[in-house]
């Protein structure tokens, strides 16, 4: 017992000794979830936030013009400027306005709009009943130009949103006015007056939510997906200490040593793990503490804890051993620091895209949330949403929790299997 | 009346690299209890290789050694508390301070704290460190790690010592203390297995010496037969190794 103990005392001390690794194991984490939840709240909030300046002329002032007004001054996308009968002046100066990036946008909605699109149904209904229309349909013009001019810079997307909405304004009143020409026919016909109640809801309304195995949640904010996301992260980062220790212990010539001395390499070994995993608890204490209680002071919602902290501890500790395994294993396994560094940033890097560390797993798509599930991030993430984002107990973070106590498993006796092989080559 | 010997080497071979030159070929030697024995030889002979293997460190491709009537691949953990192992590369922490180091090491034999603390104290004075007790080793010269180096492998006062050319690349102070300690440690009654292909620091220290060459033994006893043995031209030891061995400079590693 005395020593393992002294052995973990010596692994504490070559670790803090080890300024280089601490610091990827501490100060990098914190930078990276501090900018990158920084950065994706920002984000959000431009999008939400800025809209795009648009200048609207109506020069028809019927029945589209406004419509169209009214649609697209309710939408929070555009701050629009409504210009309503602009002479020539007024809509060169718009076109400049838009040239010198003033406006992103500029529609002119022509005069006579709303009355064209009349003459078109008055054309269709005569083809049906010509005896009630008594009109000239030879003459009517049918189609308008809208006028529509962009600041070169202006998104596809935004054009496009632009023009379906006013084919949908447009379209909607033409379907309002077909209609409201055959009921006041029918009336003719049927001699009566009939008060049509049109109404001004769309039939169709969406009901929009993210959908994931376990039913409807909110999105997480960025704050409680980053923090456990690159708590993860920077868990299995310490692989790269980790294996470095191992290999500079075996180059050093110090692990022949130890060889030589009455201790068992198991107690050499298990004493790297508790300090490494001791590291990675406190990484995730530490990152969880700076999401709760420092990142609100960078103007980022604090972090909410769920109430099983038996949960978040069994995923934590279980995490930390899923790395701690890990690393060890690439330190068995790999000749030279310069492979284990490689390979353990390289591995870890791409283990933290798979799992969802950058992208979220309720982005991803269905292919590559399937094969997420290999990576054992992607367990831990599962695991600690069940806390942060479901406040789920520990039943439910046990699956995860399980899994990467298997990995880790797998990770030492390949590293065990390894070892008995090389010793065997030796001979 | 026939002595068994403290040391047994049988017919020690080792192929590093199939179809490459062994390493070792067929190696035997036997070593009393309370010798200062000298394996000499050019680099490359085959020292680093013979005392890895007596330390368990790597496996004989063919042969067997025993320290003390014990198996050194079957019985290692009976071997263990007896040997200390002073390596030829310098075998610790180097972000760790010289007590540091030399009380994880010591710990590691079953010593009490208190009675390592003596022990350190003891050891550092008499190596000229314990100004430097509390500096890290990476701060050391060449010459005080060898020093560390060397107490890391005798702090816990073993019957048996091997030491892997302990006095290679450092300075004559350094050297000096390190060789009078080992006369000291051997009066106390120490076998020590010593490595080197310095002829004159051998021929001092040592009481029986090998000669091994392309990892064969070459000629074996005592440095004073040796130089009686060979030819009359012959007056030091390192006379006679180079007649032994040859004039070409060797340079493998
Ligand atoms: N790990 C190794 N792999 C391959 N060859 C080795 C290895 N270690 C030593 N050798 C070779 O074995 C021979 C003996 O080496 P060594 O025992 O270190 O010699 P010495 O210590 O006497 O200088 C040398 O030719 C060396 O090149
Ligand atoms: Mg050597």
């Amino acid at each position: 017992m005395r020593k393992f103990i002294e052995s973990v005392k010596k692994e504490f001390l070559v670790l803090i000794r080890d300024f280089e690794g601490l610091s990827l194991m501490f100060i990098m984490p914190l930078i990276l979830v501090f900018v990158i939840t920084l950065l994706q709240e920002r984000t959000y909030e431009t999008v939400n936030e800025t809209r795009i300046p648009i200048v609207l002329i109506n020069n028809d002032m019927d029945s589209v013009g406004f419509a169209f007004t009214e649609g697209i001054t309710n939408d929070d996308f555009f701050d629009v400027t409504i210009i309503e009968e602009a002479d020539s002046l007024q809509m060169e100066q718009s076109k400049d306005d838009v040239a010198s990036g003033k406006y992103q946008m500029g529609i002119i909605v022509p005069e006579g709009t709303t009355k064209s699109i009349r003459n078109r149904v008055l054309a269709l209904v005569n083809q049906q009943v010509p005896a009630m229309m008594n009109v000239d349909t030879a003459n009517l013009q049918q189609s308008v130009l809208v006028d529509l001019f962009f600041d070169p810079i202006t998104k596809d997307s935004f054009r496009n949103i632009i023009k379906s909405n006013l084919r949908e304004f447009s379209s909607k009143i033409e379907t309002r006015i077909v209609f409201l020409t055959y009921s006041r026919i029918i009336d003719a016909m049927t001699n009566q007056t009939t008060e049509i109640n049109y109404p001004e809801k769309p039939v169709i309304e969406f009901d929009e939510g993210y959908v994931c195995e376990f039913g409807q949640i909110d999105v997480p904010s960025s704050v409680q997906h980053n923090v456990p996301a690159w708590t993860l992260f920077a868990m299995f980062f310490i692989c790269i200490p980790l294996a470095g220790n191992i290999i500079k212990e075996r180059y050093d010539g110090c692990l022949d040593r130890l060889k030589t001395m009455p201790v068992s390499y198991l107690t050499i070994i298990v004493s790297k793990l508790l300090v490494f995993l001791m590291v990675t608890i406190l990484q995730a204490a530490v990152i969880v503490m700076v999401g709760m209680w420092v990142m609100p002071f960078a103007g980022i919602q604090p972090l909410q804890l769920g109430q099983s902290m038996g949960g978040f501890v069994l995923i934590t500790v279980s995490a930390g051993l899923a790395a701690t395994g890990f690393g060890i294993m690439i330190g068995t396994i790999a000749k030279t620091y310069m492979q284990a560094s490689t390979f353990g940033a390289v591995s870890t890097v791409i283990l933290a895209a798979l799992g969802g560390v950058w992208i979220p797993l309720y982005i991803m798509s269905p292919v590559m949330r399937q094969i997420s599930q290999l990576s054992p991030m992607n367990w831990g993430i599962q695991g600690y949403y069940e806390f942060f984002l479901r406040d789920a107990g520990i039943i439910n973070v046990l699956p995860y929790a399980l899994k990467l106590f298997l990995f880790f498993a797998g990770c030492v006796c390949i590293a065990y299997f390894y070892k008995i092989i090389k010793n065997k080559h030796i001979a | 009346m026939e002595k068994t010997a403290y040391i047994e080497i049988n017919n020690l071979c080792k192929t590093y690299i199939k179809g490459k030159d062994p390493a070792l070929d067929g190696l035997t030697l036997s070593i009393n209890k309370g010798e200062i024995f000298g394996l000499l030889g050019p680099n490359g002979a085959g020292k680093t290789t013979t005392i890895s293997i007596l330390c368990n460190l790597i496996k004989p491709t063919k042969g067997y050694c025993k320290i003390n009537g014990f198996n050194v691949e079957k019985e290692f953990n009976l071997i263990k508390p007896l040997i200390g192992v002073v390596s030829q590369e310098i075998a610790i922490y180097k972000s760790l301070t010289a007590y540091e180091n030399l009380m994880y090491f010591g710990s590691m034999y079953g010593l009490s704290k208190k009675e390592l603390k003596e022990r350190i104290g003891y050891f550092l004075e008499k190596m000229n460190l314990t100004k430097f007790k509390n500096e890290k080793i990476d701060h050391f010269s060449g010459g005080m790690k060898r020093r560390v180096n060397l107490i890391a492998g005798v702090l816990h006062d073993p019957e048996l010592v091997f030491l892997d050319e302990p006095t290679v690349g450092i300075d004559v102070q350094s050297r000096r203390v390190i060789i009078d300690y080992l006369k000291e440690l051997n009066n106390e009654g120490v076998t020590l297995l010593y490595s080197s292909h310095m002829m004159d620091e051998a021929e001092n220290l040592c009481s029986g010496i090998a000669v091994i060459d392309y990892g064969k033994l070459v000629v074996q006893g005592t440095p004073k037969c040796l130089i009686e043995q060979n030819d009359s031209k012959c007056k030091t030891l390192e006379d006679v190794f180079l007649q032994l061995t040859g004039r070409n400079v060797r340079d493998y590693f």
